[in-house]
């Protein structure tokens, strides 16, 4: 087995490109590492990208903001930028692992590992965000997340490409949002359910509603039926109540050894009412 | 800051070291990360150990192919049960099972039947870690799967599979027989049944078990290895066939324990490893590997019956208890017994039948965890105390009240009380300390408060007649020396002592050096089980050391023409009590006995209480030598929407008779807080037919610094404890009583009663019927 | 590879897929990183990477190699005891010790950012620091003592 640690990702293209999945990279490692230890691995070389430094940025341009595939959680949890911006997105970054983890776990390797319990998910689902992808010698292409995902550890990301950044649009004033991590414990706890709102407001009507759900389906979702119900109508308890009750056909949530299908159910319900409901309020706990 | 204590009893008695916060003496090496713990040790040319595991919990094992591993370069060892010179040892106790007796058997590595997943079927010495893994993968077994049984209530059934080699999968049962149950019934004004359980836990010590083992240049097997228990050594020993003094365990510091470490782990491995290759051998179980394969805390089924007349008064208490003890038999027998006498609770009942059975079945083997059987029952019966009170109409602190056993009262078993019995106290101070009631911060939260008591033995079961036995001794130069056989596995069990040998001494406690955990060199100390170390070994530091201080005083009596009883020693100088320009040195007093022969050392021993076994068909008799009472108290928040519970205040009481040193006990009560908010929110061991569901720490949840409330300690000094200065032992009743507190808070809360644990948010919303 | 460790520099031979852990621990003789559960849910293996606390089992060794990592015998020695190793031990927040190492790097990592840390941001910062004897509260009471001593 070779290691590359390489610091040009025309280099990393190179490789991914000749060598395929024979060829794994490394980011900060938190899902890597373990997995490459639980089972016999087919590959034959680790690139390193953290020395990738173009990857690792915080970027707000024209009212888009781009984040690095290399920035780590921690980073993106004390970002100023981000905190003031989309703060759904710092919330769920605080809320991932635990304050080790998140100083080596990277965005891109959170998406590109595609848990359907991916904590940045959720957030960037309700952010409209796109994932830009590369490969050798050919342009960057890229992928509203909300068809990013696949299943369960698996995504649009070819075998030769890897995830340079993710864009989203600056929220337009006003938009209020709101996100709720349920786990069985305060730290270290994988989600249970997870949920970020994003409302664009225009007035008291809701001009346009994302929704995005973490550990309610084979992977990270929109709730697009619920979303349907807030556009353009006035937000108030009745529609709040229609939109917990239909939330319920956007997701498929599995029984494991965490919860059951309709406790997750259950509780998605609650909690799309609950973030609803704080994000109205402006109020994030 | 140190808590609240009753009475400041080391200013009133003058101690200068007992009774004072301070820092252990091993805390120094802890912090600067020089403590070598089992793996950070090693011994040239080491080779690497590794267990090749049943992947089935019930199989016959058809064949074993382990050439193609042996051929492996760097393999110089593949060993299967028929390399084991006594692959089967087994240990009979009592006349049949059916009264309580039972026989234990211990087998190396699995033979002809798999009884659990995880068991041991081959051992593997290479020279790199990697090489004896990937020898591990190398050997073929062919197994035939077996149906396999996996709930204790179907596996006692007749005709169920059979899990061991004897007819029945029911190892023993107890009963306890007091006055006339239906009596009891007759009489009660109120009757309540309920069926609790409790799930498989894991200790989730930090430390993963370890050891290294060579044989030095006098053909001694010698085993350094974490654990609970170094008197293994013998039961290792007659596995090879060797002479018992032909073995030797060293105890290093141990990173955990609670109960894990005190059957054995590697020890036995390390040593036939060691034997075949005439090398040393260091085998560290994966974090994964100890999760699957070691002890785990007992599931219990227990069915309880309580009655009482309608002012509370407990007249009748009926229960059975079901244990699952899992593929082999190691210590569910005494574990079955202290739930059977500490079935009742700390409460005064007129009439008792207790049925208690221990069943083996294809899950992991359990065996004994902090409580040692206790932890369920408590949750049982303080689970009934509050559903009487809701009943009746009475508070939780009130019933209770009504009913406390009190110092010479008897236990449902005869046993009378004859220590200091505090339970009352403890419950009036942690309800009191609860404060005012904490107000909901949102709409759907409701907040609820529970309280719990508890009673746990400290010191063996007396028909073990336990022993243990400590060294102390003064250098020429006054520095100290206490030399006793303890495994320290976290709770201050070698230091301690060394308070204890400075205090009678009157020495500093940098003036003592303790030596602990050596088969070969230390006095035997017995086992760090059963909250026992204080007590037995603290009582033999005690006397050791008395003797000594004894022999001094008397010979500088005789040089200060004074009463030796009018001595006292300090700052390195005895004199007259009240006088203090009247003495002499030590050195000149220590150097008089040496020229005498008068001994600056001595060997002592402290003998538990001696009784016989009692009656296992009535449960009448001693079984213990004392208990420690204690409550705790809590107020939970319930998000009533997602199930989540918050645990807003936790107060612990207990009467520890006296704090040797207040900053352990404290530690002790803090940590036990936690180890038993676990139990009661989210820790369970999953097993889907014996394969464990929850292999990890993603997982098998333990609390984490934000789940931990800020814990309330209050400690309680009788001085009616057995131990040395009336000391009583705390390491497991700290633990007891703190899951029913905060499942009874819980209850309060939302206002519906949860018959097991953990109490995970999906449970509460089903108790709030919001799911069906 | 090499490494600045706890201020030496040490050059090692490593392979591919051997972690920062138990280069540290085989290689280089720092057994003070302790080995709690190899997969990043126990903080027993904490150092500090570069100025950060990370878990050493989840950090393949040459992705640290150039790099500077902190353990806890580059924190405080026994001529010079750092405020955090000298509050745990005179305030009772070492029982076992297993976990120590790991709570002490995080903590000084805490300090390093934050001088003057509250309660709840103590707590957050070792939650992902398992104990299984303290119960965690006088291991906070020993960093907010030493924050204030420091």
């Amino acid at each position: 087995m070779e290691f590359l640690s390489l610091s040009d990702l025309k280099e990393v293209l190179k490789v991914k490109q000749e060598r395929k999945d024979l060829a794994k990279c490394i980011a900060g490692g938190t899902n890597f590492v373990p997995d490459m230890r639980s089972r016999e691995v087919s590959f034959e070389q680790i690139i390193d990208l953290t020395a990738l430094e173009e990857l690792n940025h915080i970027k707000e341009e024209n009212g888009t903001l781009s984040i690095g595939a290399l920035t780590s959680i921690s980073d993106i949890a004390s970002s100023p930028v981000i905190g003031k911006l989309s703060p759904v997105l710092s919330r769920a970054a605080g809320q991932l692992g635990n304050p080790l983890t998140r100083n080596r776990a990277t965005i891109g390797g959170n998406l590109a590992n595609a848990s359907p319990a991916a904590d940045m998910a959720p957030p960037l689902l309700a952010l409209d965000a796109e994932i830009h992808m590369e490969r050798w010698e050919q342009e960057e292409r890229k992928i509203p997340i909300d068809q990013f995902f696949l299943g369960p550890n698996k995504t649009m990301l070819e075998d030769d490409e890897i995830i340079t950044r993710i864009t989203f649009t600056s929220p337009k004033n006003p938009t209020k949002g709101s996100h709720f991590k349920l786990g069985l414990r305060n730290s270290m706890a994988i989600s249970v359910v997870s949920i970020a709102v994003m409302l664009e407001m225009n007035g008291s009507e809701c001009r346009k509603a994302r929704v995005g759900l973490g550990a309610v389906a084979p992977k990270p979702v929109r709730a697009y039926r619920a979303e349907k119900i807030l556009e353009g109508k006035e937000l108030d308890e009745t529609l709040i109540e229609q939109c917990a009750a239909i939330v319920k056909e956007d997701i498929s949530p599995i029984s494991d050894i965490r919860a059951s299908a309709e406790y997750r159910k259950l509780v998605a319900s609650t909690l799309l009412k609950r973030t609803l409901r704080e994000a109205l309020e402006g109020r994030e706990k | 800051m140190p808590g609240e204590r009753k009475t400041d009893m080391s200013s009133r008695d003058g101690y200068q070291i007992i009774g004072k916060p301070m820092p252990r003496h091993d805390a120094w090496d802890k912090a600067l990360g020089k403590t070598k713990y089992a793996d950070d040790f090693s011994m040239p040319g080491m080779l690497y150990g590794k267990v090749l595991r049943s992947r089935y919990p019930a199989a016959k094992i058809l064949t074993i192919d382990t050439s193609e591993a042996e051929r492996l370069p760097g393999v110089e060892a593949v060993l299967t049960a028929k390399d084991v010179p006594n692959n089967e040892t087994v240990t009979r106790f009592g006349q049949t099972h059916e009264v309580g007796g039972f026989e234990g058997l211990y087998r190396v590595l699995a033979d002809k039947k798999i009884r659990y997943m995880g068991e041991g079927i081959a051992l593997i010495a290479a020279k790199t870690q990697e090489i004896a893994e990937k020898a591990a993968k190398l050997i073929r077994v062919d197994y035939e799967m077996l149906p396999g049984v996996f709930d204790p209530v179907e596996a006692m059934k007749p005709g169920a599979y059979q899990v061991g080699e004897s007819e029945s999968n029911v190892i023993c049962n107890y009963k306890v027989r007091k006055g006339h149950i239906e009596e009891g019934f007759a009489q009660s004004d109120i009757i309540i049944e309920n069926t609790y359980r409790v799930p498989h836990v894991e200790h989730a010590f930090l430390e993963p078990d370890s050891g290294v083992a060579w044989i030095d240049e006098n053909d001694v097997i010698t085993i350094r290895v974490s654990t609970q228990v170094m008197e293994h050594f013998r039961g290792v020993a007659d596995v090879l066939g060797i002479p018992h003094n032909q073995v030797r365990v060293v105890v290093p510091m141990v990173g955990g324990g609670f109960g894990s470490k005190e059957d054995i782990t590697v020890e036995t491995y390390l040593a036939l490893l060691t034997q075949r290759t005439g090398k040393p051998v260091k085998m560290t179980y994966t974090r994964e590997e100890s999760i699957l394969v070691t002890s785990k805390r007992h599931p219990y089924v227990m069915k309880y019956k309580t009655g009482a007349t309608k002012d509370g008064k407990l007249v009748a208490l009926e229960a059975e208890l079901i244990s699952d003890a899992g593929a082999h038999i190691y210590l569910s027998p005494w574990v079955l017994l202290y739930s059977t006498v500490n079935a009742t609770g700390p409460y005064d009942i007129t009439h008792v039948k207790v049925d208690a059975y221990t069943v083996l079945t294809n899950n992991t083997f359990c065996s004994a965890n902090r409580g040692f059987g206790v932890p369920q029952v408590c949750f049982a019966y303080e689970s009934q105390m509050d559903e009487l009170a809701k009943r009746l109409n009475l508070s939780p602190l009130e019933i209770r009240k009504k009913n406390y056993l009190k110092k010479g009262d008897a236990l449902a078993t005869g046993r009378v009380l004859n220590y200091a019995v505090e339970t009352q106290q403890t419950a009036e101070k942690t309800s009191a300390a609860l404060g005012e009631l904490s107000k909901p911060r949102l709409p759907n939260e409701k907040i609820g408060r529970g309280i719990a008591s508890g009673m746990m033995s400290y010191g063996r079961m007396v028909f073990l007649h336990d022993t243990s036995r400590s060294y102390v001794g003064v250098e020429l130069d006054g520095s100290v020396t206490v030399k006793c056989g303890v495994q320290d596995i976290g709770g201050g069990q070698a230091s301690s002592l060394a308070s204890i040998a400075a205090e009678v001494l009157g020495v500093s406690m940098k003036d003592v050096k303790v030596f602990i955990g050596d088969t070969a060199l230390t006095p035997i100390a017995g086992t760090t089980t059963a909250t026992r170390q204080l007590y037995m070994s603290g009582n033999a530091t005690l006397s050791a050391a008395t003797e000594v201080k004894n022999n001094i005083l008397n010979k500088a009596g005789q040089m200060m023409e004074a009463h030796p009883g009018d001595l006292v020693i300090r700052d390195k100088r005895i004199h007259v009590r009240g006088v203090p320009s009247r003495f002499i040195t030590l050195e000149s007093a220590i150097k008089a006995c040496a020229a005498e022969g008068i001994p600056l050392y001595n060997v002592a021993q402290f003998k538990g209480p001696f009784r016989e076994l009692i009656d296992f068909k009535t449960g009448q008799g001693q079984v213990f030598p004392d208990f420690t009472f204690g409550s705790h108290a809590a107020e939970v928040a319930v998000d009533t929407e997602t199930g989540s519970v918050k645990l807003l205040k936790l107060i612990a009481c207990y009467d520890v008779g006296r704090a040797i040193n207040p900053l352990s006990v404290e530690g002790q009560l803090e940590g036990g807080a936690l180890y038993g908010l676990g139990y009661a929110l989210t820790e369970k061991i999953i097993l889907d037919k014996g394969i464990t569901l929850t292999p990890s720490f993603s997982e098998y949840l333990i609390p984490t610094s934000l789940d931990a409330p800020d814990v309330k300690t209050i400690i309680v000094e009788s001085g009616g404890g057995a131990g040395p200065f009336g000391a009583k032992g705390i390491g497991e009743p700290a633990c007891v009583s703190v899951a029913p507190a905060i499942a009874n808070a819980v209850c309060n809360a939302i206002g519906a009663r949860i018959f097991d644990l953990p109490l995970t948010p999906e449970k509460i919303l089903r108790a709030l019927k919001k799911i069906s | 590879m090499e490494i600045k460790l706890n201020g030496e520099l040490r050059k090692v031979d490593v392979s591919p897929w051997e972690t920062l852990l138990e280069v540290l621990r085989n290689k280089l003789g720092a057994t003070e990183v302790k080995n709690g559960c190899s997969k990043g849910d126990c903080g027993a293996c904490a150092v500090i990477l570069d100025e950060r606390p990370v878990n050493s089992c989840l950090t393949l060794a040459l992705q640290a190699n150039g790099k500077e990592v902190v353990t806890l015998k580059g924190i405080g020695t026994e001529e010079k005891l750092h405020p955090l190793q000298k509050c745990f031990i005179e305030g009772g927040a070492i029982q076992c010790g297993f976990c120590t190492a790991g709570h002490i790097v995080s903590a000084k990592a805490l300090l390093d950012k934050n001088p003057r840390p509250t309660r709840d941001e103590i707590r957050e910062a070792i939650s992902g620091n398992l104990c299984r004897c303290t119960g965690y509260k006088k291991i906070v009471e020993a960093i907010e003592g030493a924050a204030l001593e420091a």
